[in-house]
């Protein structure tokens, strides 16, 4: 159970030091893209993780669904920056609230075991 | 095992996500930090505002070493000039030995009364002197010695006792007076009937004037150097 997790640090940790180390900055225009992306990806591995425990995990949906949601986040900011409307809240919003009932079916399944 | 399977995507996925973030924190926290993405552009602008600089400064190296060169023909001639101009002057102001046609003149104290050497009782003063030069120069003469004694502007001829002194140099008879000039000119002058020659020769002084093609008129060899007279300020 708790290899998942010690997993997903540790990618999160290498991710850590590979961005910090890379000698490339974004333009901050590009910001507001980037911070939905890292929502969506963190919605993704908790999605992942979530599966993984209720052994219902399937690749090609964990990894066509990481990409959709990112990139869907990102069109909506772009749309919405474009149009005036902070669209963007919308992933904001959505991502965070499957964040923290992903984040309780974990819990949940680590603390049963 | 098979969890490992699930596992590795969610790793994968997580790396990314770490990436991001780590981006993400640094462009919200040093906006300055790094390279930025349009770097190259950036650069290729640089690199044509610079290209164009270097060629408009080549255009400015190419007219500064026109002027340049300008400037030191300039100076070579200016220079030639001022080396001409000091040349006439030396020789307008007698520093130099000057050579041409002109007339000797030559006075000598009447012979002793009884044809004894040795003094007589007129001797050649230093008006008679005087009188020589005036005419010689009053017939265009361009350089006088006496003796050998280059006549400067600043030269005196005077009786110091018996002798007379030129340029604070004793000369003695016979006074051999040297003049560059007009020399038919100066000749006629001095032979005038009834002109100094004749009045001279009348007193008594030994006089002989002879015409010469060429005859050298040596240089002012003092000290010249002012030590009262300076330069009036103009204006």
């Amino acid at each position: 159970m708790w290899l998942g997790i010690i997993l997903a640090s540790l990618g999160l940790l290498v991710g850590l030091l590979i961005g910090f180390n890379v000698p490339l900055v974004l333009p901050q225009a590009y910001a507001k893209y980037m911070s939905v992306a890292a929502l969506a990806a963190l919605d993704s591995v908790f999605g992942g993780i979530r599966a993984a425990m209720e052994e219902h995990f399937d690749q090609s949906i964990f990894v066509t669904g990481f990409f959709s949601n990112a990139l869907l986040a990102a069109g909506l900011a772009f749309a919405g920056e474009r149009l005036g409307i902070d669209l963007y809240l919308a992933a904001v919003v959505a991502f965070g609230v499957r964040i923290f009932q992903n984040l309780g079916v974990i819990r949940r399944h680590l603390l049963k075991k | 095992m098979a969890k490992l399977n699930y596992y590795l995507p969610v790793m994968l996925v997580a790396l990314v996500l770490g990436i991001i973030l780590a981006m993400q924190f640094r462009v919200t926290n040093y906006p300055l930090e790094g390279v930025p993405i349009n770097r190259d552009r950036e650069l290729a602008n640089e690199l044509r505002e610079l290209t164009r600089e270097i060629k408009v400064m080549e255009e400015e190296i190419a007219d500064l070493e026109y002027n340049l060169e300008q400037i030191q023909t300039g100076q070579a001639e200016v220079t030639d000039a001022m080396i001409s101009e000091v040349a006439k002057t030396r020789l307008g102001a007698g520093l130099v030995s000057v050579t041409g046609p002109g007339v000797e003149v030559i006075l000598n104290n009447p012979p002793h009364p009884d044809g004894r050497p040795g003094g007589s009782l007129f001797i050649i003063r230093d008006e008679d002197m005087l009188k020589v030069v005036n005419e010689l120069r009053g017939s265009g003469a361009e350089a006088i010695s006496i003796n050998g004694q280059r006549l400067l502007s600043f030269s005196e001829v005077r009786l110091a006792g018996s002798f007379i002194n030129v340029n604070l140099t004793r000369v003695v008879p016979p006074y051999q007076i040297l003049a560059v000039g007009p020399a038919d000119q100066m000749e006629e002058s001095l032979l005038l009937p009834g002109g100094l020659a004749e009045f001279m020769q009348d007193v008594g002084i030994q006089v002989t004037v002879e015409k010469h093609d060429s005859l050298t008129v040596p240089a002012y060899k003092g000290d010249w150097s002012t030590v009262y007279a300076k330069p009036a300020q103009r204006g």
